[in-house]
């Protein structure tokens, strides 16, 4: 409870203020209204009457001056609804300051016209004339009483003192006079009478009256001396036998009760009208003064009103506004606050349905977007992890979408050239130029959807031809939307090498068994007939006999060669993995071959870094002794023959590997069978099998080992065989592969 | 310390200053110096008496106001304060002799009166009057009772003129532009013991 009053507080915390300060502008003006009441109490509360009006008026004026500031501010700023509350304000201030000005204009002439009118001039005048008139009739009494004065002394001068008291009591009774004084030099009371028993000593003569008699003049004058009490003065100097004389006598008349009543009332008038008229102008002032306070404590406070209304009014507006541009910036959360229950409070609450409406609509938009974007990811992530290329283009060939597989086929990094011309990646790359070329020709020819077998090769004169089993597909085209095509393709080289393999095995393992049984008989046959024979036989058939079982001993042997061979090439890989040193099985076999007398120069260029290689020694001594045999069958005519056995570590392999190539300054690889060199019977000798590097890569392969064959720039055959340097390598690498024909076979 | 008077005016100035209406009310009909010239007070069988002699303003407005019927009071206020050293000064007394002053137009001579008492005098000029009201002699403020003790005394002494015989109305009315309205600075000095 107490927080909601705190906080009703500060929200109208300048209302509030602007109220205390009116309350004590308008208490201020109540207390100088009572105060009017008793002089007393203004005197009082004058200072306080005013210390409360001004600090009310100035506040009020800081609290104006601070809005209209702000009002102004904001304007300038484009703050929104500050434009229609500075003109409600102008126009209410208007509305407002009109009649005030009117009613002031129309006060302050009707206070002028009045207070003109209290003072009015023939009043004056009239009143001037009272007193003139009263003066006159006064004057003729003192103009009497003066003579009579002056002759008294006249009179007086020339008696002897002693009858000077005598003198004054007659003059007393035949003038009327009240009191009689006989001043000597200093102003000295020689003799006096009076009629009032009361009055001891006659009053001291005024200056004015002792300076004129000094001057020998009469002097009269006319003293008021209470109220409705008035005397009239005479004096005169004495002169004794014509000369100057230093005593005066002073003689005092009451003026009748009546004359003094009447000249009471006209000086009351008088003075009374005196005292108004002296405040004509400043009280003209004090109006026009109050009247402008008036003004404008109620123009402040009506002008602060306009403004602090208009706020108030236009607040939902302002909110309308700011919750527009909130939602033009796409805040939908926005919520207008419900201030009241009018046609501007159903606005703001359209506002806010419209508001939750259209977020429930974006929150539906982004779930959709998002459910479409999961699925857009968990289709990358599966065309991530197929191991087949897949690839979107359009007529033009520009690629719109291609997987890592694409890429890793084709040998080019797709994914980051996705919106360039295929034609254009395949500059660099002959494998997928070979690809494009491909594409083009079937587009060209008018194929949208195809399924075919394609062979690119590697670079020129390498041993690892591709062959791709790829197929097109037309995507749907939307209106206007130039056609696409989905292309995707599969790697099947590993997969047709396995199943030749497979097939050559099967060929070589039937061959063993079908050929390698009758030839013992065969061979035991023509032994046992030449051993019969030739006992029997004249010379020259002997020695026919002797040729022709010799003849089939010979080519049975040879059979059984051929056949062995082919049982090697056919037979299940049975390790005898050990550790051993490759460098020196290198030399062993470089040795062996350079001690049987041959011309060609065997060179050996060994990495010291190998050391040691988990392999089957006597399997990797057949791989070298088949390679170096037929780099020797390949060297027979040729001059200067030189071969190079080289061992060096495999620096770009992901696993620990040494490659071991062999090189020979001979003719090199026929380049129409480059690409089938490690298939059974493919050889260009006269009289090899053709097995000899089927049985290499097959033992390379039993190792997780992989063997490349090309011909050299300058010439010459060069036969390289990577081997894993671990059996664990080995195994892994046998396994993947053996995935991988899985998969492809899938 | 600032007096009632001197803040009243200093709130009429601070509303006509807001008001911007300040040059309207320079006018002053009480123009002249008003001061208190001397002042002494002597002893005389245990009484204090104030003798003093005030400058009162003489001009041509003040003449003409008073030929034209207005009436005006002259005060002298005076106050005797005990000194305190870690507090105001205590009041001991606290008196105001008061004249007032008219023109009185049938018998053409100034009247000078006490409102408390019935006498008055007249005389034949306005520097006779002012002359007469600016002589303060042996007017009693207290007597040695009232300042027993061997605290030091101080005697403060200022006159004063304003308006007189103004109606409350009037006066509430003249709020803002009493101008006959002066009051000198306080003449103040130890009271001798």
């Amino acid at each position: 409870m107490v927080f909601m009053v705190v906080a009703a507080l500060k929200r109208y915390r300048f209302a509030w203020t602007v109220a205390v300060a009116v309350v004590a502008v308008l208490a201020a003006l109540f207390a100088l209204s009572l105060s009017a009441q008793n002089s007393e109490q203004f005197s009082r509360l004058q200072p306080w009457i005013l210390l409360a009006s001004a600090i009310g008026v100035v506040v009020l004026s800081i609290l104006l001056a601070r809005k209209v500031l702000q009002l102004i501010a904001a304007y300038r700023a484009n703050v929104a609804g500050s434009r229609l509350t500075v003109r409600t304000v102008t126009v209410f201030g208007t509305l407002v300051a009109l009649p005030l000005l009117t009613v002031y204009l129309f006060s302050l002439e009707f206070l002028n016209r009045g207070i003109d009118s209290w003072f009015r001039v023939e009043i004056k005048q009239g009143l001037n004339d009272a007193v003139v008139l009263s003066r006159s009739a006064l004057d003729l009494r003192m103009r009497e009483f003066s003579s009579r004065t002056e002759a008294f002394a006249r009179r007086l001068g020339d008696n002897p003192p002693a009858s000077v008291a005598f003198e004054l009591e007659n003059e007393l009774r035949a003038s009327g006079a009240s009191e009689i004084v006989l001043y000597g030099p200093y102003a000295r009371i020689l003799a006096a009478t009076s009629r009032s028993v009361s009055d001891v000593l006659p009053s001291s003569p005024p200056e004015d009256l002792r300076r004129q008699v000094s001057n020998g003049r009469v002097y009269v004058s006319l003293d008021p001396v209470g109220e409705s009490q008035y005397v009239i003065r005479t004096a005169a100097p004495l002169t004794a036998r014509g000369l100057p004389d230093a005593r005066f006598v002073l003689v005092v008349y009451e003026l009748p009760r009546q004359f003094a009543e009447l000249t009471d009332a006209v000086q009351r008038s008088y003075s009374q009208y005196g005292d108004l008229a002296a405040l004509r102008e400043p009280l003209k002032y004090s109006f026009r003064l109050t009247l402008t306070l008036v003004l404008l404590v109620t123009l402040l406070t009506a002008i602060y009103g306009a403004i602090y209304s208009a706020e108030v009014l236009f607040k939902p507006v302002q909110d309308l506004m700011a919750g527009t541009r909130a939602v033009a910036k796409g805040d939908f959360a926005t919520r207008v606050p419900l201030t009241s229950r009018d046609e501007m409070g159903f606005l703001v609450q359209s506002f806010n349905d419209m508001t939750k409406r259209l977020r429930r609509a974006r929150e539906e938009t982004e779930r959709s977007r998002l459910a479409v974007e999961r699925e857009r990811e968990r289709l990358a992530i599966i065309m991530a992890r197929l191991s087949t290329g897949v690839l979107t283009v359009d007529r033009d060939l520009v690629l719109r979408l291609a997987n890592a597989s694409a890429g890793a086929i084709l040998g080019v990094d797709l994914v980051r050239e996705v919106g360039r011309s295929l034609a254009e990646i395949g500059v660099s790359s002959d494998r997928l130029r070979q690809f494009v070329d491909e594409l083009r020709a079937r587009f060209t020819a008018g194929q949208d959807e195809w399924r075919e077998q394609i062979e690119i090769g590697g670079e020129a004169g390498r041993s690892t031809a591709t062959v791709l089993v790829c197929a097109c597909v037309p995507l749907p085209a939307e209106d206007a939307t130039p056609r696409s095509y989905v292309i995707v393709f599969d790697d099947v080289t590993n997969l047709l090498q396995a199943q030749r393999d497979a097939a050559w095995g099967e060929v070589a393992r039937r061959l063993a068994h079908e050929i390698k049984n009758p030839l013992t008989p065969i061979q035991l046959s023509a032994e046992r007939m030449r051993r019969k024979l030739l006992p029997g036989l004249n010379v020259a058939d002997a020695e026919m006999v002797e040729r022709s079982t010799h003849t089939i001993v010979q080519q049975v042997e040879s059979m059984k060669q051929m056949v062995n061979d082919f049982s090697e090439y056919a037979r299940a890989p049975s390790m005898h993995v050990a550790n051993f040193d490759l460098n020196q099985l290198a030399t062993e076999v470089a040795d062996l071959y350079r001690s049987q007398g041959t011309l060609v120069t065997i060179d050996t260029v060994l990495d010291a870094g190998v050391t040691s290689i988990e392999a089957d020694r006597g399997r990797i001594r057949q791989v070298l002794n088949n390679l170096l045999t037929n780099a020797f069958e390949a060297l027979e005519q040729v001059q200067g023959a030189r071969i190079e056995l080289r061992t060096e570590l495999a620096a770009n392999e992901p696993l620990p590997a040494v490659w071991m190539t062999v090189l020979d300054n001979g003719p090199g690889f026929q380049r129409d069978l480059l690409a089938r060199i490690f298939d059974p019977y493919v050889t260009s000798k006269p009289r090899g099998t053709g097995l000899g590097l089927a049985i290499v890569k097959k033992i390379v392969e039993d190792h997780g080992g992989r063997i490349e064959a090309d011909n050299q720039p300058d010439g010459g055959a060069r036969v390289r065989v990577m081997l894993p340097l671990k059996e664990r390598q080995r195994t892994g690498a046998i396994r993947e592969r053996r995935t991988e024909l899985r998969r492809e076979r899938a | 310390m600032m007096g009632r008077d001197a803040m009243a005016a200093c709130m009429r100035w601070v509303w006509l200053a807001w008001l911007g209406l300040v040059p309207l009310a320079e006018a002053d009909a009480l123009d002249g110096a008003l001061e208190v010239q001397s002042a002494f007070v002597s002893t005389t069988a245990g009484v204090y008496q104030l003798n003093a002699h005030i400058r009162y303003p003489n001009n041509d407005e003040t003449a003409a106001a008073l030929r034209d019927g207005v009436t005006l009071f002259y005060d002298l206020d005076l106050e005797v304060t005990r000194e305190r050293r870690y507090w105001t000064n205590a009041m001991i007394v606290a008196l105001s002799l008061r004249r007032e002053l008219a023109y009185h137009s049938v018998s053409e001579r100034y009247v000078v009166r006490d409102p408390l008492a019935p006498e008055q005098r007249t005389f034949a000029t306005l520097v006779e009057a002012l002359d007469y009201m600016g002589n303060v002699e042996n007017w009693p403020i207290l007597v040695a009772a009232q300042v027993p003790g061997s605290a030091n005394y101080k005697v403060g002494v200022r006159a004063s003129i304003h308006r007189g015989k103004l109606t409350d109305a009037l006066r509430t009315l003249m709020f803002w532009s009493d101008d006959w309205q002066r009051t000198s600075e306080w003449y103040s000095w130890s009271l001798p013991r």
